[in-house]
């Protein structure tokens, strides 16, 4: 006491004024404005991060929407010998367009028109979007047409962009004659081994199929569940249990979910493998804890006002939470749910686990056939060695995005529409 | 008829069952006298009938399932085609298997002849027991509704009942988690089992040389040792992500709670989650396509030896760009959770904001982030994605980033994604790793949710 009153004593007041003082205080100013700029740094780089991911995933993308197209002369009359264009109609069309034999009429009028390797110039499906275009308008087959028929591969890349030397050399060759237009295909195909032909409706469907299972697995347990723990769970070590593990399951690597489906859905009750129920299956174990969880906080948030104004009247403790509580509840449930499921969505690697990496080149139509899903596509793509692929894996990567970007915007949009102050 | 179909009859008739009831609970009301003395809402009755029309229904087909296909191959077997099978068990059952699967359309051309004659009895057995048990759930739902239907009187505790069994139900949905995870420990534990009945856990654990492809045979594997592995993961998932996730995760909460002004932080809140919403094989793709050879030409041109277009660098930073929101929103939570008066206090005694968030608020809320930290080390030693498009196979023990290293998640991938046989070690050993891993992230996310919990309460 006596030391720290002597110390007091001799010591001067605070000079604020002082150099040695000043220089203190502006060192200290420049640390905290480092630290903030430091702070706002961070922020700036995380974000720049996404920016460039997403200019990259873009730029590289929409040029798969588009294809590089060159004219062809088709001279039907011709080369059909006089077929009428009453014969593509109806019923009767389809069968009449396989006898006719499109794939030699449109090889010999690329021939005709580009020399004997002209062939290599044009994707080798070309022909079918003139078996489409002749369905499409019977007319043509009676008159000499130009069609436009989307190029081979590595010209295409070429055109967009740079590719080899031989397809630069073709493309300064018929430098004018080239047009691009809308890649339709590439929304209404599925898989395929020419990167010109390849489409993502067949993983796309998939998917749908795919999350349609994990909802409406994963959608009932999941509500049922957070009431069961919110409003009966008595307080012991058998709810404890319960709790633990959903708290768990939430943390649990996904591939470990992969596992799980492969030894228990295909080994030990002999699902079909590559199958949208088992993907749907599996995605929807990993996907209902989450929803476990928001809704076990939304159903907290209902104040027990509600409940005890129900009972007040005489409602039973299940219509309390029925009519009561499940309703103001929901759009919480809800929104954990779509951010759940777009989790799911964008899933992968359990998927590779049950074997949903095969090539596959029709739509799926059911639940228990080989089906992909667009995450999975994207992987197998990105594997390919060809070059087309890049500009379709990142195309697919932005059609992801948006379904995610949507569902997400779905969710934020809920919570503030259904958001209420009690 | 198939099971789809009859799965959509039964739901029909309960539909019809309960709107019979209903009316018949209906009456009561209307008609009775007694109208004090009706216990439950017709709603209630009509459910009670419609359970007990479906439920029995649904439960029998549910044993009929799993009962029928022995029935079914006795009855072929009975056939006079089965004298002509083989006596040894493995290839009749290969052949009935594969005449199952014929019969049931599943697959179109048999590989054995024996098998296609077997077809036929296979045909008529599984379509006999298929109607019968079609039959057999038709009469159930009718004699469950009808009974039950009758039993239907204004005295008769309907809701009680309905209640008793929708309690069933939510006990049993919440019992799910609980399935899943005992589920995921036995089927790990039971495979992995089978590994080590192979090789020893001692050569797993500890040993160095990783090579499943140079198996050597029975009783004789090596080539499983998973140290590299585990070094891989643990320099990609543990070192490397978090050298890029810790430090701009940390300093973005710390800017977004403490500098950023409020509409700043109401549009980059949201858009750094965005970056945790990304699916994996996006960011693997990024990392593959961009990052990874953008880090070659880098290491190239510095003169790093062995710098490889599939490096340990391009998969850690990325994965460490996607941990970033994830490092964030921990630390934004911990900070948050500070006392504002120790915040307060340290401002009034004149140390600058800095000051305060450093001396003050990150050792306050040190045990949070700490916490936090686990979290995201734990998801990116599970993360598979990244890992299997830009890390590479080759099982390296190098301190050098830019050189290929693999990691567990990735040699899950490649040991369970091609055509093996399903005893042999090289498909188990899958497993094994995959037990290594749930424990090793599961221990992880006690601790981190121990420490966080433990300094919560600190506070309150």
């Amino acid at each position: 006491m006596n030391s720290a009153a002597t110390f007091i004593d001799e010591r001067n007041p605070t000079d604020w004024q002082s150099d040695q003082m000043q220089k203190r205080i502006r060192k200290r100013y420049a640390a905290e404005r480092r630290f903030k700029a430091l702070g706002l740094g961070a922020i700036i780089l995380s974000a720049s991060f996404l920016a460039f991911l997403l200019v990259v995933m873009v730029g590289n993308g929409l040029r798969g929407f588009t294809q590089t197209e060159l004219p062809v002369a088709i001279d039907f009359p011709a080369m059909t010998g006089g077929a009428s264009a009453s014969q593509f109609e109806g019923t009767n069309a389809e069968a009449n367009l396989r006898t006719l034999g499109v794939q030699d009429i449109v090889n010999t009028s690329i021939e005709i028109q580009y020399g004997e390797l002209g062939g290599e110039l044009f994707s080798a499906g070309g022909w079918q979007a003139v078996s489409a275009a002749i369905l499409d308008n019977p007319d043509i087959i009676e008159t000499e047409t130009t069609l436009y028929l989307p190029v081979e591969s590595e010209i295409d890349v070429a055109y967009k962009g740079s590719g080899s030397a031989s397809a630069e050399q073709k493309i300064t060759e018929l430098k004018d004659q080239f047009s691009t237009g809308f890649n339709w295909n590439f929304l209404s195909n599925s898989d395929a081994t020419d990167p010109m032909q390849v489409g993502i409706w067949g993983a796309l469907k998939g998917s749908l199929i795919t999350m349609f299972i994990t909802l409406m697995i994963a959608f009932p347990i999941g509500v049922l569940s957070a009431l069961y723990l919110e409003e009966y769970a008595p307080k012991n070590r058998f709810t404890d249990l319960i709790e633990v593990s959903i708290n768990n399951l939430a943390a649990v690597p996904s591939i470990i979910f992969g596992l799980l489906g492969l030894a228990v859905f295909l080994n030990l009750f002999g699902l079909p493998r590559s199958a949208a129920l088992v993907g749907g299956l599996t995605l929807a174990l990993m996907t209902m804890p989450v929803i476990v969880i928001s809704g076990r906080n939304a159903v907290k948030a209902v104040p027990p006002s509600i409940r005890e104004a129900a009972f007040g009247i005489g409602a039973s403790q299940m219509q309390v939470v029925f009519h009561h509580v499940l309703p103001l509840a929901l759009p919480g449930i809800l929104t954990g749910t779509i951010i759940g499921m777009a989790r799911a969505l964008g899933e992968t690697a359990p998927l590779l686990m049950i074997g949903m990496r095969a090539f596959i080149a029709t739509p799926p139509s059911g639940i228990v056939e080989p089906a992909t899903v667009l995450p999975v596509q994207i992987f197998l793509w990105s594997d390919e060695v060809n070059r087309g692929f890049v500009e379709k894996t990142s195309a697919a990567i932005i059609v992801l995005l948006l379904f995610l970007l949507t569902m997400n915007a779905l969710a934020i949009y809920l919570r503030n529409r259904f958001e209420t102050r009690w | 008829m198939t099971g789809s179909i009859l799965f959509l009859l039964i739901i029909i008739l309960g539909g019809i069952s309960w709107f019979f009831g209903r009316v018949k609970a209906r009456r009561f009301v209307t008609g009775s006298a007694a109208r004090g003395a009706v216990h439950s809402l017709p709603n209630y009755h009509g459910w009670y009938v419609a359970l007990w029309a479906v439920g029995p229904a649904l439960l029998f087909l549910m044993i009929w399932n799993i009962a029928s296909p022995a029935l079914v191959t006795d009855a072929a077997l009975a056939s006079p085609a089965a004298e002509q099978l083989p006596q040894d068990p493995f290839a009749r059952g290969s052949i009935l298997a594969e005449a199952r699967s014929i019969a049931s359309d599943q697959q179109v051309k048999a590989f054995n002849p024996l098998s296609q004659t077997m077809v036929e009895p296979y045909k008529t057995a599984i379509s006999y027991y298929q109607t019968l048990g079609a039959i057999a759930a038709l009469l159930l739902v009718f004699a469950g509704g009808a009974y039950s239907w009758l039993r239907l009187k204004p005295e008769l505790r309907a809701r009680t009942k309905i209640e008793r069994i929708t309690m069933m139900a939510l006990l049993l949905a919440s019992l799910i988690a609980t399935i899943t995870t005992i589920g995921i420990f036995a089927s790990l534990i039971f495979e992995s089992a089978r590994f080590f009945s192979m090789v020893s856990p001692i050569d797993f654990l500890f040993g160095t040389e990783w090579n499943p492809k140079a198996v050597a045979g029975p009783r004789g594997e090596t080539g499983f040792g998973a140290i590299p592995l585990f070094w891989g993961t643990v320099f990609i998932g543990a070192i490397i992500a978090m050298i890029v996730a810790i430090p701009l995760g940390l300093m973005s909460a710390i800017y977004l709670t403490q500098y950023a002004p409020l509409n700043f932080r109401a549009w980059m809140k949201p858009i750094l989650e965005v970056l945790a919403g990304v699916p994996t094989v996006v960011y693997g793709y990024f990392a593959a396509l961009t990052v990874a050879p953008a880090l070659r030409d880098f290491a190239v041109s510095i003169g790093i030896s062995g710098a490889s277009s599939e490096s340990a660098l391009a998969a850690g930073v990325v994965m460490g760009i996607m941990i970033i929101p994830f490092v964030s929103s921990m630390a934004d939570d911990s900070i948050a959770a500070v006392p504002s008066a120790m915040r307060d206090g340290s401002l009034a005694m004149g140390a600058t904001k800095s000051e305060t968030i450093k001396k003050v608020l990150i050792p306050a809320a040190l045990p949070g982030v700490v916490g936090g930290v686990l979290l995201a080390v734990s998801r990116a030693i599970g993360e598979t994605m990244i890992v299997v498009m830009a890390a590479g196979l080759a099982a390296n023990m190098t301190a050098n980033p830019f050189s290929s290293v693999t990691t567990v998640t990735t040699q899950i991938v490649q040991l369970l994604t091609g055509d093996q046989e399903f005893d042999s070690p090289k498909t188990l050993a899958a497993f094994a790793l995959g037990l290594v891993l749930f424990i090793v992230t599961l221990l992880l996310n006690l601790i981190a949710l121990r420490v966080v919990k433990k300094y919560r309460e600190a506070y309150e």
